[in-house]
């Protein structure tokens, strides 16, 4: 990752909770939560859905992204090839009391490489070269006008920054971004 | 008349590139560093513009990337500021605000007709409203600055966020030092100065300060805790320091934790007729013409003087070869320190003359100054009349201690007369930021007296003007800013301020023949501001809007101070009983590619939308949606094609895309009760497997929004809102939500879901077969909602009557949509149908005269004006708007949404043409379209009740003021029992 790079994560399997009683729902199935809001975790996965075969070394080791985003809402991610997460996902209209199912089909991008935060500043007004990363901060923010989820890591001494947003921007986030990384001399191909 | 002086070691050019450029047509040459305004004056032309208002020669006033006087068209690129703007090779620069060219400007005669163009004559001629055109062409003709190229290419700007602990503001001593206190504290600085270089004043005509200036730029440039941002200025101030900084290509957004504001102060003109003559200038754009650019100001120059710095420009030029004709200072007594550089100047050989005033600079065939006439300042004042020239003593107020003698006139031949009296604080941003300043009698001028927290001044802003002082001043300044932001700890006292008054308390003279000019970007005289005030206008906020001082280019930057003495003086109060006015952000002029940036335009699109540019959608704007507006089809006109797809939905089935439409669950034990608080109707007695309308209103009863709400089990409902509602709505429910405190959960997932709409009498027959729902009337009645599956996909379906016609609307998850489309669009094909766009939507709702809130509705109806009487239950608890609609039902409806037809089919109005009723307005048009349906054209008209309940004909002004004639009408349109949604007829 010595280049900065951008590009559509597709492939990945998503769900979110909400309600009172979402952290024990997920707990209850083996998915350990971050403890604070606005904090990540790469949880295991948990046995139903286990698939020790499948590997990702895009995500950097990341098995299960566990990210809470207030005292009661949650959000899943899983990109490992043969990822079966959505089973785990109740159905809306399945009755679960204090446990209310998201449907996220997110548009989600990754960010990598030097010049990643330069990138950033010129479309959100977070300061993501001033956060302290190891505590696997979540940020919720607006990017360009469009509010967006952003989980930002270092790896391999660069960043790289996770985004997701609602997919009805994704085209709009993707032709801003790209156009920005292409013009910071970055890698984006559509 | 300026010239360049032979080469220095510290000059900003570089003589081995040389650079050619056009200006008004000839070819001129510079060097490369020069900026525009340095080359031209280096080439000796004669003026560089005309003035705004009377077309008078102007040159370079102060060299600062301030006044009027130096701005270019370059490039097709209008007010261009040529003080900051570097020559290029092969640049074509012209004036701006000029009828023929600068030189045979055609404009000037208005020089003549000034006695007949008094302050506020702009406002006066339009008092006769016959001539209102009249003047209005005038005026659009003659004003403005420069040209905009109308089909000249976008130019986008990478703007951009900046974060830091501690901005400092300016980079003259104050600010290097305060930079490099805070950097030792251990904060990551910010230092941006508006100048290519660091450095300000600290680099003037004084060999010592130079020296310890070139020091401090040197440890700021080692500093590695230390941003340095050259040629940016920081426009504005927002809250919880924000800061805009502008430069060259971009615009920063900086957040800071403290800032520091070390902005300085910006010399004053002295004011009297011809002040504004080609080489009359401020001392400091002579001295850093001089030292940055080596260009003289002239052969023989005439300092005007009312401070030390008037006697250091002089003796500073003199040193570099510039011969000094005279020095006239307005003061009668000096200090010591002032009375010493007198004798040094007298002893180089200038002639010093005190206690005297300048009262007319005098133009030669060219325009540019020649002479100077100066006059002896009488130690006798006429009793009891404030005279021009007498400083304002005491408390500010005017004194009459002196009176210009004319009888004693000397002419001064001269090429340049150099201003040095006074110097206004550059305080915009620290007022912008919250601070207040008071008017120093000792240093008349403006300092701060309180700042809000994490905001700092320092140096001559200060009121700190000896050069040891400004450093540790910004010492102090830097190490608290610092210490605020987190680091280390506060060091350093309070800095004694200048026991010497830099500005005179009235460098303005009076003259029978006025254009002595307060403010060269306006070409405000002294008398325009007295004549404002005689009129009423007597306070500095409403002397600014009515004499426009301080609203050109310069911003009031050279005019300000002088403006607030002259009504001072008219009022017979001290000028710290006037106060300054605080700009509004940007302070300073910023191009407008700036703040567009790259012109990011937030847009949506539905999970369908390549299958929309597939089936030849043209594209429309809907809320920030991009939806399909219509489906072109080769041979068809618009029209055609709107009509064809309406005529699928009555005749067959048609296919639209309405996932633009909020979609919204609420879960939880509470969820019915919550939607009974938020919408008119009841929810909590909704059946599952049911859907009901349900309208939405805010708390003083008006209409905000509908939409469907279907009940899917005991504890949880999903509904919809309008396209351009659904972000304010999910955003008010949650408040909502959090205001009451319900056992119930809110998810959108508006964007997540799409949504279609298959309608038409076909619908049925061809959407089974792709489902496993029973679509049959009895196991899907009308207004039922069920989950199944729809082409292999889950699906919520929702039999609504969205367009009057039998109908599903299919809910599928946003990565099942294309597939699900597809499905569909293929199912009815064979039988006629085709996709239908915005356009025919409307039509096809027209017709069953179902409004739209936000076209139907505006911003005052509510229900009972709006005929929706029927989706509200006032008999419940409580419901948002409730309380309000109880006094509306007893005040009644001020307007009454109505249906009509049109008389003329030829004729048709449009939307928002206004109703007339004996002459006066009766309403409006709300929505009107042709209905190939009905054969007739068709339209909702909200009106006054009373011309609702005539029930007759109705005359509308259309345009050119043509009146249509429309007959009210009995709705819906179509299908008045509305049996063709609920299938009774197939039932």
């Amino acid at each position: 990752m010595s280049a900065l790079e951008f590009k559509r994560r597709n492939g990945c399997e998503r769900f979110g909770l909400k309600g009172p009683l979402a952290a024990e729902w997920l707990e209850a199935r083996g998915i350990a939560v971050p403890a604070a809001p606005n904090r990540w975790t790469a949880a295991a996965r948990p046995s139903a859905i286990a698939d020790p075969g499948a590997d990702d070394e895009s995500m950097a080791g990341d098995v299960l992204l566990v990210a809470r985003l207030g005292t009661a809402e949650f959000f899943l991610e899983d990109c490992a090839a043969g990822s079966r997460l959505r089973i785990l996902e109740p159905a809306p209209e399945s009755p679960q009391s204090g446990v209310y199912p998201v449907l996220r089909e997110d548009a989600a991008f990754s960010l990598s490489g030097p010049g990643s935060y330069d990138v950033l500043a010129q479309v959100c007004n977070v300061n993501f070269a001033d956060l302290e990363l190891a505590s696997q901060p979540v940020i919720m923010t607006l990017m360009i006008g469009v509010a967006v989820l952003v989980v930002p890591q270092m790896v391999s001494a660069w960043p790289r920054i996770r985004i997701w947003c609602d997919p009805t921007f994704g085209e709009y986030l993707e032709e801003s971004l790209g156009t920005v990384v292409t013009e910071s001399g970055g890698n984006y191909r559509r | 008349m300026m010239y360049r002086l032979e080469a220095a070691p510290e000059e900003w050019i570089d003589r081995s590139v040389p650079l050619s450029f056009v200006f008004e047509g000839k070819r001129y040459q510079g060097y490369r560093g020069d900026t525009i305004s340095s080359a031209l004056a280096a080439a000796g032309v004669p003026y560089l513009a005309r003035s705004f208002k009377y077309h008078r020669p102007r040159h370079i006033l102060s060299f600062a990337n301030h006044d009027s006087n130096t701005l270019f068209q370059v490039d097709g690129v209008p007010n261009v500021r040529g003080d900051v703007t570097l020559v290029s090779q092969g640049m074509r620069a012209s004036a701006v605000n000029t009828f023929g060219g600068l030189v045979d400007d055609k404009a000037r005669l208005l020089d003549r007709l000034a006695r007949w163009l008094p302050v506020g004559f702009y406002y006066k001629a339009f008092h006769t409203k016959r001539l209102f055109p009249r003047w209005e062409r005038m005026f659009r003709t003659l004003t403005g600055l420069g040209a905009v190229s109308l089909d000249a290419a976008r130019r986008t700007t990478p703007k951009r966020y900046g974060f830091c602990d501690v901005l400092v503001v300016g980079g003259g001593p104050s600010g290097l030092s305060a930079a490099l206190a805070a950097a030792a504290a251990g904060a990551r600085v910010a230092l941006v100065d508006e100048s290519f270089r660091l450095g300000a004043s600290g680099l003037g005509l004084h060999d010592g300060e130079r020296r310890a200036t070139r020091a401090l730029i040197e440890s700021v440039n080692g500093s590695a805790r230390i941003t340095v941002s050259s040629a940016t200025v920081a426009a504005a101030y927002y809250a919880d320091h924000w800061i805009a900084l502008a430069d060259a290509t971009r615009l920063t957004k900086l957040r800071a934790k403290a800032v520091v504001f070390s902005t300085g102060v910006i010399e004053q003109p002295a004011v009297f007729r011809n002040n504004d003559l080609p080489g009359v200038m401020l001392a400091s754009a002579a001295s850093n013409l001089l030292l940055r650019y080596r260009v003289a100001p002239g052969l023989r120059a005439v300092v005007v003087a009312g401070n030390l710095e008037g006697y250091r420009t002089a003796l500073g030029l003199h040193s570099q070869g510039v011969r000094i004709a005279a020095i006239v200072d307005l003061r009668a007594d000096l200090t010591a320190e002032d009375a010493a550089a007198a004798a040094e100047c007298a002893a180089a050989g200038m002639a010093v003359y005190r206690s005297h005033a300048p009262y007319e600079a005098i133009a030669g065939a060219a325009g540019a100054v020649v002479a100077l006439n100066i006059a002896p300042l009488a130690a006798v004042p006429r009793a009891g009349v404030p005279l021009a020239g007498a400083p304002l003593a005491g408390a500010g107020r005017p004194e009459p201690a002196g009176r210009i003698d004319t009888g004693k006139l000397r002419r001064i031949e001269c090429d340049c007369i150099l201003m040095s009296v006074g110097w206004a604080a550059a305080a915009n941003l620290l007022l912008q930021a919250g601070g207040t300043t008071r008017f120093s009698d000792a240093l008349q001028q403006y300092i701060p007296s309180s700042l809000p927290a994490g905001i700092f001044a320092c140096g001559r802003l200060n009121g700190v003007y000896d050069f040891d002082a400004r450093v540790a001043d910004g010492a102090r300044a830097g190490s608290a800013a610092a210490a605020h932001a987190g680091f280390g700890v506060a060091s350093g006292a309070d800095i004694a301020r200048a026991d010497r008054c830099p500005s005179h308390s009235f460098p303005i003279i009076d003259h029978p023949q006025a254009k002595n000019f307060v403010d060269f970007d306006e070409d405000l005289q002294v008398k325009d501001l007295e004549n404002a005030a005689q009129e009423g206008f007597d306070s500095s906020e409403l002397l600014k809007r009515y004499s426009t001082v301080g609203m050109g280019p310069s911003q009031g930057k050279h005019s300000n101070i002088n403006a607030l003495r002259v009504l001072a003086r008219y009022r017979g109060v001290g000028v710290e009983r006037l106060g300054l006015t605080t700009s509004r952000p940007m302070y300073h002029p910023v191009p407008l590619k700036l703040l567009a940036g790259r012109s990011f335009n937030p847009e949506r699109r539905t999970p369908v939308d390549a299958e929309h540019t597939r089936l030849g959608a043209v594209w429309m704007p809907a809320g920030n949606w991009r939806r399909p507006e219509y489906y072109a089809v080769s041979g068809e006109t618009r029209a055609q094609s709107i009509e064809a797809e309406v005529a699928a939905v009555r005749g067959g089935v048609g296919l639209i895309d309405v996932g633009t439409l909020g979609k919204i669950e609420i879960h939880g034990p509470q969820a019915g009760l919550f939607l009974d608080r938020v919408y008119t109707g009841k929810f909590s007695d909704l059946k599952v497997g049911m859907t009901r309308y349900g309208l939405m209103l805010d708390e003083s009863g008006v209409i905000i929004d509908d939409g469907v709400i279907a009940r899917m089990t005991p504890e949880m409902f999903y509904f919809t809102t309008t396209t351009g509602g659904s972000a304010t709505v999910f955003r008010e429910l949650q408040r909502w939500n959090a205001l009451w405190g319900l056992d119930c959960g809110l998810v959108n997932v508006t964007g997540h879901r799409a949504a279609f709409n298959f309608a038409g009498p076909l619908s049925r027959e061809l959407l089974q077969p792709l489902t496993d729902t029973d679509l049959g009337e009895a196991g899907f009645p009308f207004l039922g909602v069920r989950t199944g599956r729809v082409a292999g996909a889950p699906a919520r379906l929702l039999r609504v009557g969205f367009v009057g016609e039998l109908g599903f609307e299919i809910h599928v998850s946003a990565s099942d949509a294309a597939h699900v489309w597809r499905s569909l669009h293929a199912a009815g094909l064979p039988r006629g149908s085709r996709p239908f766009g915005v356009e025919a939507q409307r039509v096809l709702r027209l017709e069953k005269a179902h409004f739209i809130v936000g076209q139907d509705t505006d911003g005052l109806t509510d229900p009972f004006e709006a005929n929706a009487s029927w989706a509200v239950q006032m008999q419940k608890p409580f419901f948002v708007g409730q309380r309000s609609l109880r006094v509306l039902k007893t005040r009644g409806p001020r307007q009454t949404l109505v249906g009509i037809e049109l008389l003329d089919p030829a004729r048709m109005p449009k939307e928002c043409h206004l109703v007339i009723e004996q002459g006066a307005i009766a309403g409006r048009i709300t929505s009107v379209a042709h209905s190939r349906t009905l054969n007739k054209p068709i339209g909702l008209a909200m009106l006054s009740p009373e011309l609702a309940r005539s029930g007759g004909e109705i005359e509308i002004r259309g345009d050119n003021r043509e009146i249509l004639k429309a007959r009210i009408t009995a709705t819906p349109f179509y299908d008045p029992k509305n049996a063709r949604q609920r299938s009774i007829a197939a039932a």
